[in-house]
């Protein structure tokens, strides 16, 4: 059974050339350019995915409206924003909704099949039981590769996809510099360092939710990041 | 604001326009001589009319004359009492030469005239009167009084005022010498005249120059004869004395009238000149060093040329700042704008590029593919002292070792430029500082990037970090083309770029130093450029504010 994204975009353009691939990768799609015709859409049948633009129209917002009626229709499909903004408030405000994964248009279509690809997986396996070689354990931290999913003492750490990614590239090789290049490569994403920072500063903030003596991503000033296992 | 001119502010223009009213002083000073002259004549007129009138008296009486007596003094004995002062009461023979000259003279003798009367020998026949006033009263007391209302204005009167007086204007005195006090008449051309048979008038100065004298002589006839004459003296005193008062009426109400229009003007003038220095105060700090528009202009309600003047400024300020607003918005909404369309160009070489395609299309894929990352890199770069502008908004600050920061990104642009040589000069021990990392890491590479592309090749660039008591200075150096002058105070500004030919590979905006000054600016610092004093060069300086003592 082939899978079923819903696309929101105004841009006839874009929205035309993200069918497409898409489309050749196999999935079924179904494009709406403005908020109404998708909510309609979504109250009929609920996508396997969304990936929606935040300015939709006249509705600058419209976005980020359509994932909150998305999210309360179902609180388990994957969404992705995919915008032209790119400032921390966006980013924060669209996360906040309960996106799966915030992504500008920089990215290319090879990243966000990729991603979409990877939340395909991570729904699938959400039931199914942990294969052992799956496992990454570096002390509290437990990533599940196949699911995509982080645990740090056994407490489950919600991060966004591009989260994950970031945390995987710093965690593989404890004590090794991860310069922002070679993070964005892991990430899949494509942003310029002040974005990065932000990235790193949101993954210590839910980390040190959840452990206020977290201290394993340290920053190398000048050259990038590094995994310190704890002691 | 100032100019190298000297630099008169409307009081001083205004109480230079003043000067023109001291003409007026001046003015009534002409006048006043001019009522003196006039004075003077009719005191002429008044002297010849009284001897006119004496002479009537005594004409054709020949008897007055046969009938006399030998004459009391000589001229000798009268000459001899002029010298030295003068008592103030001078003693006057009891014995007339004429007792019927003396008795008809007496009725006519005025209290400051002095008539006598000589044969034509001159010999004095009889006398009447005094020069002197002994009871004068001081001098234009009346007319001071008038004037001062206050014991202030009096005190100015009586101390400054009068003493000017006195020292411009002659004073009138009683205290002269007097040549003809005895009973000798002294030989003149007033009796000379006047023994010819003219009637002369005379004006002389006493002796010892402090008084004139007016005397009018009259002949007396008898038939055809001249018997002898009448002369009439008077001082001008009087007339000095009602100058003297005319002269400082009027040089009062004068100065009081300037004082008081000086006073006027001034105050006007300060109350112009401080509305007028607000609104260029107020100007001058809407606007701050790098032309933003930071405040407004309190505009008043005052219709005059000042008001307008202020609201005209306002309304530059008002449109400056909306085109201050377009422009810094025009960056971010710029690169916004060019991101859809960027998108639509990305995702379609991306769709192309799962087509099948033949290999020489690839090589134009390919060359797409590459002109379409420096785009977005532009863009990157165009919105970034925005997000700089944002990310500071809410930036943590974190107390951390400055020193280590800057090793660690000096290690980060050796890996980064490797055929840059890059020295490294930090002083021993930490140096703490409250700011966030990651903003001063991000000042570090821009310094080093600008330093990078700037420096001679195989010429090291200097990372320097100091600290003394007033303050830490961080300092990036290379050797390579001088700053020009007029560019040193614009470096850090936004947009500005020293670069002549466009690099092909890096897109050049001008943001990199102006990111440099937000950081510094930031963290309470200042960043400088200056040309380096010993070796050519470049040396760009970041002074941060030590940490607080407390700890």
């Amino acid at each position: 059974m082939s899978r079923r994204i819903a696309i929101v975009e105004d841009e006839p353009a874009i929205r035309g050339n993200y069918v497409d691939v898409l489309r050749k990768q196999g999935y079924e799609v179904a494009a709406y350019s403005n908020r109404t015709d998708a909510l309609a859409a979504f109250r009929a049948r609920l996508p396997d995915l969304a990936v929606i633009d935040i300015g939709l129209g006249d509705e600058i917002d419209g976005g980020f409206a359509l994932c909150r009626d998305l999210r309360a229709l179902s609180p388990m499909v994957p969404i992705i924003f995919l915008s032209a903004r790119d400032s921390d408030f966006d980013i924060v405000a669209g996360l906040r909704l309960g996106a799966d994964d915030y992504l500008t248009k920089d990215v290319g279509l090879p990243h966000l099949s990729a991603r979409i690809a990877a939340l395909f997986r991570r729904s699938d396996l959400l039931t199914a039981p942990a294969a052992s070689e799956d496992i990454l354990e570096r002390g509290a931290l437990t990533l599940d590769l196949k699911r995509l999913t982080a645990h740090w003492s056994g407490r489950r750490v919600d991060l966004t996809l591009t989260e994950f990614w970031m945390v995987h590239a710093l965690a593989r090789f404890p004590g090794h510099v991860k310069d922002r290049d070679s993070l964005m490569r892991d990430a899949k994403i494509v942003v310029d360092d002040s974005t990065i920072t932000s990235h790193i500063k949101r993954i210590r903030r839910k980390f040190l939710g959840l452990d206020p003596q977290f201290d394993c991503i340290a920053t190398v000033y000048g050259m990038g990041y590094r995994w310190n296992s704890a002691a | 604001m100032n100019g190298p001119r000297i630099a008169l502010g409307i009081r001083a223009q205004l109480l230079l326009v003043l000067t023109v009213f001291l003409a007026i002083p001046w003015l009534g000073y002409e006048y006043v001589r001019e009522l003196e002259r006039f004075l003077r004549d009719a005191q002429e007129r008044t002297l010849a009319g009284t001897a006119q009138a004496v002479a009537t008296a005594l004409h054709d009486r020949p008897r007055l004359f046969e009938t006399r007596a030998a004459p009391l003094e000589s001229l000798g004995s009268g000459r001899a009492s002029d010298e030295g002062t003068v008592p103030h009461s001078v003693p006057m023979p009891a014995v007339p030469a004429s007792p019927e000259i003396e008795q008809i003279i007496r009725g006519l003798s005025r209290t400051t005239a002095r008539i006598w009367v000589v044969d034509r020998e001159q010999d004095v026949l009889a006398r009447a009167g005094s020069l002197k006033r002994l009871d004068a009263p001081p001098v234009d007391a009346s007319a001071a009084k008038q004037l001062s209302v206050t014991r202030v204005g009096q005190w100015l009167e009586t101390e400054v005022l009068q003493p000017l007086y006195a020292r411009v204007l002659q004073q009138p005195t009683e205290d002269f010498s007097d040549e003809r006090s005895g009973r000798a008449i002294a030989a003149g051309k007033d009796v000379e005249g006047a023994l010819a048979g003219i009637l002369t008038v005379e004006r002389r100065p006493t002796a010892d120059g402090k008084a004139v004298i007016v005397s009018a002589a009259h002949p007396i006839w008898v038939g055809d004869e001249v018997k002898g004459a009448v002369i009439v003296e008077e001082t001008t005193n009087a007339v000095l004395a009602e100058r003297n008062r005319a002269f400082a009426r009027l040089f009062n109400i004068v100065l009081a009238a300037l004082l008081i229009g000086s006073v006027a003007l001034t105050l006007y003038a300060s109350w112009l000149s401080t509305r007028i220095r607000r609104l260029r105060d107020q100007a001058e700090a809407a606007i701050d060093a790098q032309g933003r528009v930071r405040g407004m202009v309190t505009v008043s309600s005052s219709g005059d040329e000042i008001g307008d003047l202020a609201r005209s400024f306002r309304n530059v300020l008002s449109r400056l700042a909306q085109y201050a607003n377009y422009q810094e918005a025009m960056a971010s909404r710029l690169s916004h704008e060019l991101r859809t369309p960027i998108a639509v160009v990305r995702s379609s070489l991306d769709a192309l590029r799962m087509q099948p395609l033949p290999d020489e299309a690839r090589v134009y894929m390919e060359r797409a593919q590459q002109g379409l990352n420096r785009l977005a890199h532009i863009l990157t770069r165009m919105t970034e002292a925005t997000r700089l502008e944002q990310s500071l908004a809410d930036a943590e600050r974190e107390r951390f070792d400055l020193a280590r920061v800057i090793a660690g990104c000096v290690d980060g642009y050796r890996a980064a430029y490797p055929q840059q040589v890059i020295e490294l000069k930090l002083p021993v021990g930490e140096i703490p500082f409250d700011g966030a990392p990651e903003l001063i890491a991000q000042m570090l590479d821009k310094l080093v990037a600008n330093a990078v592309e700037f420096a001679i090749p195989g010429t090291p660039i200097v990372v320097a970090l100091e600290r003394d008591i007033l303050g830490i200075c961080l300092s990036v150096a290379n050797q390579g083309p001088p700053l020009p002058q007029e560019m040193q105070g614009r470096l850090f500004d936004s947009m500005v770029s020293l670069r002549t030919e466009q690099s092909r590979d890096q897109p050049h905006l001008g943001l990199g130093l102006y990111i440099v000054r937000l950081i510094a600016e930031f963290h309470g610092g200042r960043a400088t450029a200056m040309n380096h004093p010993d070796t050519q060069g470049v040396v760009i300086r970041v002074d941060l504010p030590l940490v607080r003592a407390v700890r």
